[in-house]
């Protein structure tokens, strides 16, 4: 009797032990050592690969990996995207559905990208619907829907959001009007078309519950031409309806980390007024910190002066204050706008640039005594300055 | 024998040991009956109102596939009913009615309602005649038959969903979802509204599985979901369970308690009269008594 109730206990012991003897085995019979996403402990090797032992020759790779997203398939273009599709598994019961797969994608590309719709991909490969959700569901993966139900989904998740119209003959032309709708030659069809493209603000000003600092003034153009941001580097999780909602209701409050995390991401600035006035503020202008930028600097990132954000101190209008590494080898004079001819390009710096100072005017007297003007008569041939 | 004080005290703890554990025999009964049947391995639904676009092709594909008066699949187009909160009835097996989310909500959202199936259900058990009955896979079915008229399943349902043809004169019947019974069990195949769901936002399979794929669900889209699945606890589990964005009590899903109603009633009635103790231990005691008095009373009239 006591052997009895004790059986479960010493089978699990026993099954504990062998599970140890195997690990032991496997470990002194394989000792492989793991490089790259094999060191990941979370992942389960069968989550991507369908066999015990994939090889870089045979990776088995699984179709449709829950783990990653379509975010890591790379540089697929809208232009490599399919341009139609016609959607007429069932036309038995409703006339195809003529899907503009490149709008789609090109208006995914203001969002997440591909992965949009294409949310559970092998690395490097975006497989169409089918591939994951088989005609009919499965009662062994409930997770996954068939392809009726990721057809759904997927159109609707947005459709829903932005024109609120559910009704299935927005998508599904009536029986009795049935004609094909690539045959449309209506100029309005937006069919194969790629989403217009969106005329980014200059500026805008936001008013604020901030009662010491209510105006917040934004220069977004300034963003992505000084900071080469894209879109997407600040309009994340925005969808069709962020500009398409025909029901607009009034927003969800965001909380004061959501408003300040888009700006807080690169200024990390405590101080409220750092963005908060009273009144509208004028662009950011170099010169206002006493040193303007000029020709030279105008194209130049933020970063590529200060990257670490932090102001320069110190800063004269001597060159060298900062490319104190320049010396007659190799300093392109040509980006100047002037290029050097042969002769001159032999000279050194400070007998044109007295005393290295280029912040001033260049002399050609040490040489020429016809008090020349350099401008006039150039010390080689004036170029175009490529930016 | 005499039945002096002492006696009939000892008699009584007896009588009410007796009953006591027959309760309690009744009781452990009652708590395992809901297993009777395997509740996990039968089926169920798993509704995700999220999904929901309210287009109403669960209405007209339950109005296809039952008895019912049949209709255009035009008129479910209309979504105009959408408007006014509506119940199921003698004409409607299931309903879908748009959830009145609140303001900061920007989704409508849609919730369809019909016979929850309970795991252990009131009406079933309040039925007297057994016309209502759990199967072992998952629904609760009625048989017209059986049934007397009494109703007793529509007080009793906590859902409160089962109608009644009180515009038939002649044999009129109780009006419930009756989740495809034919078509799943002989058929094999998915209920009928289930089926006709584009956005797939009904979900059927074993009930564990199901809670399976809802808690998963809840744990992926957290924003998306309330943590809670409707229908999981409540009144002792149901067959079809539900997931909401808002408060479940908006989609005509009431709070209700974990314990499935008949898990009380059952207990008491059953216990009362199980294997007939209690009514033969009480008669036996009367007996006892009665012929204690008789022989008191002989042994009076002796001296007298």
């Amino acid at each position: 009797m006591i052997l009895c109730r004790q059986m479960p206990r010493l089978a699990l012991f026993g099954l504990i032990g062998l599970w140890v003897l195997s690990c032991a085995g496997d470990a002194a019979a394989a000792p492989v050592k793991k490089t790259g996403h094999q060191q990941v402990p979370e992942l389960n090797c069968r989550e991507c690969h369908d066999c015990a032992q994939p090889t870089a020759a045979n990776p088995c790779l699984n179709a449709c990996p829950r783990l990653f997203s379509a975010q890591s398939t790379g540089a697929h273009t809208v232009a490599e995207a399919p341009e139609k599709m016609m959607l007429d598994r069932i036309a038995d019961q409703y006339q195809g559905v003529n899907f503009d797969h490149r709008l789609h994608a090109s208006m995914s590309e203001m969002s997440q990208g591909c992965s949009t719709c294409h949310h559970f991909c092998p690395p490097g490969q975006i497989p169409p619907c089918q591939t994951c959700h088989g005609g009919e569901a499965n009662p062994q993966n409930l997770r996954q829907p068939s392809l009726k139900g990721a057809y759904h989904r997927q159109c609707l998740n947005c459709h829903r959001e932005w024109s609120h119209e559910t009704d299935c003959n927005v998508c599904h032309l009536p029986q009795a009007k049935y004609a094909k709708s690539e045959d449309k030659t209506d100029a309005t069809d937006i069919m194969g078309q790629s989403h217009p493209s969106i005329r980014p603000p200059d500026k805008r000003v936001y008013h604020t519950p901030y009662q010491k600092g209510e105006m917040v003034t934004f220069y977004h153009q300034e963003h992505i031409d000084l900071f080469g941001l894209r879109c997407v580097d600040c309009h994340q999780k925005e969808n069709c309806s962020y500009c398409h909602d025909v029901q607009k209701t009034p927003a969800t409050r965001k909380s004061m980390e959501e408003v300040h995390g888009i700006c807080s991401g690169c200024h990390e600035s405590a101080a409220c007024s750092k963005c908060h006035d009273r009144v509208e503020r004028p662009a950011f202008s170099h010169a206002s910190t006493g040193w303007s930028v000029g020709r030279f600097h105008a194209k130049l990132e933020c970063r590529a002066c200060h990257p670490t954000g932090k102001r320069i101190s110190k800063v004269n209008r001597d060159c060298s204050s900062c490319h104190g590494g320049w010396n007659q080898e190799n300093f392109r004079h040509a980006v100047t706008g002037l290029q050097l001819d042969e002769t001159h390009a032999a000279a050194d710096c400070a007998d044109c640039h007295i005393e290295r100072r280029f912040h001033e005017k260049p002399t050609c007297s040490p040489c020429h005594e016809d008090q020349r003007d350099f401008k006039k008569v150039p010390p080689g041939k004036y170029v175009r300055v490529s930016s | 024998m005499t039945l002096d004080r002492r006696g009939f005290l000892k008699l009584a703890a007896t009588g009410t040991a007796v009953a006591a554990g027959s309760l309690a025999a009744a009781e452990a009964g009652a708590s395992t009956g809901a297993s009777a049947h395997d509740a996990a391995n039968a089926f169920g639904v798993l509704v995700d109102t999220t999904l929901c676009i309210g287009c109403r092709k669960c209405e007209w594909g339950c109005n296809q596939a039952n008895d019912l008066p049949k209709r255009e699949r035009a008129d479910f187009d209309d979504k105009t009913v959408l408007e006014t909160h509506r119940r199921p009835d003698v004409t409607a097996f299931t309903v879908v009615n748009r959830v009145a989310a609140p303001p900061e909500v920007r989704q409508a959202a849609f919730a369809k309602i019909q016979c929850m199936h309970c795991v252990h259900p009131a009406c079933a058990s309040a039925c007297i005649v057994g016309a209502l009955r759990k199967q072992p896979e998952g629904p609760v079915t009625y048989d017209a038959w059986k049934c007397i008229g009494c109703r007793y399943c529509m007080v009793a349902c906590p859902f409160q969903i089962p109608a009644y043809e009180y515009s038939r004169a002649l044999e009129p019947r109780v009006m419930k979802c009756s989740f495809c019974f034919d078509r799943i069990v002989k058929e094999g195949r998915q209920p009928s509204c289930i089926e006709n769901c584009p956005e797939e936002a009904l979900t059927f399979g074993r009930r564990d599985d199901l809670r399976a794929l809802a808690h998963a669900k809840i744990a992926a889209n957290p924003d998306r979901y309330l943590d809670h699945i409707y229908g999981e606890s409540e009144v002792g589990g149901t067959s079809w369970m539900y997931l909401a964005g808002v408060d479940f009590a908006r989609a005509d899903l009431p709070p209700l308690d974990n314990q499935a109603p008949p898990v009380l009633t059952e207990t008491i009635q059953h216990g009362v009269f199980k294997n007939f103790v209690p009514p033969v231990a009480l008669y036996g005691l009367l007996g006892l008594v009665m012929l204690s008095h008789r022989r008191r009373d002989g042994e009076t009239g002796e001296e007298e």
